[in-house]
């Protein structure tokens, strides 16, 4: 989007007056072929299309009319922006039908990437400073000029999932791709998972014995990336799944009660001993009472209690 | 009436004894000797200066009275080992002298020392917090994760036992080193300290308590019982450390070390010792737990006798800059410099925003909690006597001492192992875990055990779990069993010969049963659990407890509302430990009361005793009393001081006048003060012999200050035996007075508001009869029938 952005510049410094038009349908046509090309690409399970009531002509035509009526002298200034909020709107979608559809078992990582890093572009073109032909800054008046301030809300809301997601650990740089550990990791329990599979209808026990090594080598690196801070959800839910499916077969029973409580009490019982052997043969301790010097001797405790009583 | 009919036969029996040379006069022969070369009338001086009794010695000559009688330590005993501090100035000739050279700038030059000792004060305080935590830090750290190891490498191959066994055993090693520390080098830094620095603030000079030595057995005892597992905070010993870092920084000199910095020279006497170690102990509560107003507080609830607006204004310069200097340090060891995110050694965390909220229905919930607290603070102090009681008794050997401080590890580790071992309380771990160990044991992969949260932790960070952590991860049947175990354990470990706090253990039982109730709440009513948060009750039941055993009110509430920064739970706090203290007072004494009652000190408390108006200064006082003429020979003075049945510290100075019988009384002086003259040789023939000697000033009593050579290393011949010591020049020329028939309670307020030593008791004509001093005043005590009074014993 970077390129719209400098090819607007150009543009509004030389064709001024009448260039308006042909922007927008530089900007449109780049825009679809990115929206197709997105979809060719990336998202091998996209059930939902965009919905029509979004579709980018009907949406842009619906919001030009409601502005236009109430403010005819704008309509120069929020042409561009409203592109841009149309291009908004398809992406957010986009994005929220992804996550929602790989919500469970969690891939959102694996699979919205893409859509997420669109997301965010053409959320940082809005934000960006740089204004449009007609010298309006659409950030202004798509994202700060009203109370509700939908847009950025939108944004941090999906911002904040996906950055509790943690997807970025799973990632290469810049979210072009997924990171090799995690493919490896993907690999590995793809293994396990077969291997449970094979062993499910027999016996327990035989399961746990030849799945044991894939599954503790799955494990191992899974603690190494634990190690690393490069999980994200989609492996941290993978191995949970993974580790509830063993547990759930193969947990380590309790062998030992018995040296355990006899060790234990052994331990409870040295006090007793201690203490008992203690009042037994050690002298008490005793005290040497000193006798006080009064003026009146006789005047002791007893006299006191004798007050009293 | 009976008072009245009392005191008439007394006096009666005044003039008999007076008429027959007394029976009751137990002065030795050889005193009555030289008063009969001094040539004072026999019956008189007799009655006025036989032997005696500053701190109240019987003497092996009476056949009578002093056959020592044994009996077995109790808490109905003062031991003569505790002395006064010398908190009244001495007004000699000698410090007018000195205030008249002194210049005004002299004095501004004073008072901003003061404030440079307070800001050392806390920054050396705040370090000595840092070191112990980062240590402990390590040391918990290399031990957790070794067992820890160990434990995962058994679960499932078996041998477990082998696991429970190296726990044991690290524990025991540590704790056996610091209980080697303890017992051998320092036996009074054994405990939390805070019934010691009580006793110092209240007056009492306790033996050793403020030595640099001291300080480094309890540093180093407490980073091994807390690395060693037991159920002990580090809470505690770091007010002690506090209070000894201000006595030694205010020196500018460490007698221990020998290094004397020649700064700072002014503080070397009590009172202003004493001032900086109650700003030592502020700075010391204030490292603890983040709470610089708390630990003012503190020092003022427990010496607040002697205050002023300037010193509570520096005691709160030095509690800040001991917190400051803690969160500094911690920040830049942690890597968040300028982050200053850590202000205590126990960080409660704060409590999240929405459910800091408390509702008016609650009040009764809480103010039922504090009862509880103040049952079970009750139950655990009276436990805690009777074992406190039967250690005194019995495990006095320090080779026992080490012993059952081992044990007490040992089995703390087995307890816990065995309880984490059968728990069956299984939990998710979390990304954002704050477990710092957690172990899985049985649980499936990827839970942890929660029993193993609470156990397998520094005491801090368990109290942090049970205030924070969200509902629901501990179960009911963990909790219950955690509060009951280490109740016990607490309960048997504080007392041990090892230096070690019950704050966080109280804490942490407190904690444990609080969330108990806050879980079991809203499952037997119908209370919405929104508001039924447990983290809110388990510090509810926290504070419960702590009061219950404590019975702090004041300081503790706002050091609770400072720890978890949360003024908004000020009001249920208060109401907690006010509930808590009363119920508790109910049946025991708080645990430092009772501590420092079987230490047998002479404590005096805010009040007298209730009815005992009746008793006069003449039935309180000591006598009769040793006193020194105005004009003394060094032989007579010798032969008191180094009668090894009296140690007394203060002798009244009389003035024979020609035409009286007996001396009237015209000042004070101490016995350091008279050891420092008899070691430098202040003879009036010397003075005449030698003019070139060099006058005596306040300084060489400072220097001799703290530790006065004893008697025996003072050496003086025959010849100078025979000559005369001029004490005008150096005694207290003014002390205080009481007439014979002052009551008690009055005479208690004098000592407790002027921080007296002696009490001289004249008669009308200002003779001496007699003299009061802190054991005269501490014996009587309210007992279960009323007024009773405590013996005096040798230990």
């Amino acid at each position: 989007m970077g390129v719209f952005v400098n090819y607007a510049c150009l543009f509004r410094l030389l064709l001024w007056a009448n260039a308006l038009t042909f922007i927008t349908a530089v900007n449109i046509a780049s825009d679809a072929t990115e929206l197709s090309g997105d979809r060719a690409l990336n998202r091998p399970s996209s059930f939902i299309s965009v919905p029509h009531a979004f579709q980018p002509d009907s949406f842009r035509q619906f919001l030009t009319l409601g502005l236009s009526d109430a403010f005819p002298e704008d309509m120069e200034g929020t042409e561009n922006c409203l592109e841009l909020l149309s291009i908004f709107g398809q992406r957010y979608v986009t994005l929220a039908n992804c996550l929602v559809s790989y919500a469970r078992p969690v891939k959102v990582c694996q699979n919205c990437y893409t859509d997420y890093n669109n997301f965010e572009n053409i959320y940082k073109n809005i934000s960006s400073d740089q204004s449009g032909p007609g010298n309006v800054s659409c950030q202004d008046s798509l994202l700060w000029s009203d109370r509700l301030m939908l847009l950025p809300s939108l944004y941090s809301g999906l911002r904040d999932i996906w950055e509790s997601a943690a997807c970025t650990n799973c990632l290469t740089a810049y979210q072009m791709n997924l990171s090799n550990e995690t493919l490896n990791f993907l690999a590995k329990l793809n293994q396990s998972l077969i291997c449970f599979d094979k062993y499910q209808q027999g016996n327990h026990s035989e399961l746990c014995k030849k799945c044991k090594t894939a599954y503790k080598q799955l494990d191992e690196l899974y603690s190494k990336m634990e190690g690393n801070k490069t999980l994200c959800i989609d492996i941290e839910d993978a191995m949970n799944m993974t580790r509830q499916l063993w547990s759930k077969n193969c947990s380590s029973p309790r062998k030992e009660m018995v040296p355990v409580i006899a060790v234990s009490s052994f331990m409870l019982f040295l006090p007793i001993i201690f203490y008992l052997s203690n009042y037994l043969h050690s002298e008490q301790k005793k005290r040497k009472l000193i006798h006080p010097k009064r003026a009146k001797s006789s005047h002791s405790l007893m006299n006191i209690q004798d007050k009293f009583s | 009436m009976a008072n009245i009919a009392k005191k008439v036969s007394w006096s009666g029996k005044n003039d008999e004894t007076r008429g027959e040379r007394t029976p009751l006069l137990n002065g030795s022969e050889e005193v009555r000797y030289n008063r009969q070369l001094s040539g004072g009338p026999i019956f008189h001086i007799g009655r006025l200066s036989t032997v005696d009794l500053e701190e109240d010695i019987a003497t092996e000559e009476d056949p009578v009275r002093s056959r020592p009688k044994e009996i077995p330590h109790n808490e109905k005993l003062l031991s003569l080992k505790y002395e006064s501090l010398d908190y009244d100035n001495s007004e000699n000739q000698l410090f007018l002298e000195e205030e008249r050279r002194m210049s005004h700038m002299g004095f501004r030059c004073l008072e901003i020392s003061r404030w440079v000792i307070c800001g050392l004060i806390g920054v050396f305080t705040g370090l000595i917090a840092c070191f112990i935590d980062i240590v402990v830090e390590k040391l918990a750290g290399v031990k957790y994760s070794v067992v820890k190891k160990n434990i995962e490498m058994f679960t499932e191959v078996g041998g477990l036992s082998i696991s429970l066994l190296l726990w044991v055993v690290l524990n025991s090693a540590f704790v056996m080193v610091g209980a080697i520390i303890v017992t051998c080098f320092e036996p009074i830094a054994a405990g939390s300290g805070i019934p010691q620095i009580k006793c110092y603030l209240n007056g009492v000079k306790v033996p050793r308590v403020v030595r640099l030595k001291t300080l480094v057995v309890k540093v180093c005892g407490v980073i091994c019982s807390v690395a060693g597992g037991l159920a002990v905070g580090k809470e505690g010993p770091m007010i002690h450390s506090g209070a000894v870092v201000a006595a030694g920084v205010s020196q500018g000199r460490s007698t221990s070390l020998k290094k004397d910095f020649k700064i700072f020279e002014y503080f070397r006497r009590d009172t202003e010792k004493r001032d900086f170690v109650s700003a030592g102990a502020a700075a010391g509560v204030s490292a603890a737990f983040g709470a610089p107003v708390g630990g003012v507080l503190f020092s003022l609830e427990e010496g607040a006798s002697f205050w002023n607006q300037m010193l509570t204004w520096r005691i709160f310069f030095a509690s800040m800059i001991s917190t400051f200097t803690l969160n500094l340090v911690l920040s830049v060891y942690h890597n968040k410099t300028t982050e200053l995110s850590s202000p205590g050694l126990i960080n409660f965390g704060t409590f999240d925003l929405e459910c800091v909220q408390y509702s008016l229905y609650e009040i009764p919930l809480f103010i039922c909690m504090g009862a509880i607290g103040g049952l079970l603070g009750a139950l655990f102090n009276l436990l805690n006597y009777w074992l406190t009681i039967f250690r005194i008794r019995y495990v006095h050997r320090p080779c026992l001492q080490v012993m059952e401080a081992m044990m007490v590890a040992a089995v703390t580790a087995s307890v816990s192992f065995a309880m984490i071992y059968l728990s069956n309380d299984c939990k998710p771990l979390k990304m954002d875990n704050s477990e710092e160990y957690p172990l899985q044991l049985f649980c499936a992969d990827g839970e942890y055990n929660a029993m193993a949260t609470t156990f397998f932790n520094t005491p801090e960070r368990s109290v942090r779990s049970l205030f924070h952590n969200p509902r629901g991860t501990y179960n009911l049947l963990t909790l219950g069993f955690f509060t009951l175990t280490y109740f016990f354990l607490a309960c048997w470990t504080y007392g041990l010969m090892v230096s070690a706090g019950v704050f966080i253990p109280s804490l942490l039982i407190g904690a444990a049963w609080g969330r108990l109730f806050g879980v079991l709440l809203p499952n037997k009513t119908f209370i919405k659990p929104i508001w039924a948060d447990p983290g809110k009750y388990a510090l509810m039941g926290a504070a419960a407890q702590l009061g219950g055993i404590v019975r702090m009110t004041l300081s503790l509430t706002v050091i609770l509302v400072e720890a978890t920064g949360n003024v908004t739970y000020g009001f249920p706090i208060m109401l907690v430990l006010m509930t808590a203290k009363i119920v508790g007072d109910y049946f025991i004494e708080g645990l430092y009361d009772i501590h420092i009652k079987l230490q047998s000190v002479p404590f005096l408390h805010w009040e007298a005793p209730a009815t005992s108006h009746w008793l006069t200064a003449r039935e309180v006082m000591s006598s009769p009393v040793t006193c020194f003429n105005q004009l003394e020979k060094v032989g007579t003075i010798m032969d008191f001081l180094s009668n090894t049945a009296t140690n007394h510290n203060g002798f009244p100075v009389i003035v024979q006048a020609s035409g009286e019988q007996s001396g009237k009384l015209c000042g004070l002086i101490l016995r350091s003060q008279l050891i420092v003259l008899l070691k430098h040789k202040v003879f009036v023939e010397r003075a005449h012999s030698r003019l070139h000697q060099r006058k005596l000033q306040l300084k060489d009593f400072r220097d001799a200050y703290p530790r006065f050579p004893p008697i025996q290393s003072i050496h003086v011949s025959q010849d100078e035996r025979e000559c005369m010591m001029d004490l005008s020049e150096f005694m207290n020329p003014t002390p205080y007075t009481v007439p014979q028939e002052t009551s008690l309670p009055r005479v208690f307020k004098l000592f407790r508001a002027l921080g007296l030593r002696h009490l001289v008791v004249v008669d009308d004509v200002n003779k001496v009869v007699g003299l009061v001093t802190r054991k005269d005043l501490a014996r009587y005590h309210m007992g279960k029938h009323g007024l009773e009074e405590l013996h005096l014993a040798q230990m």
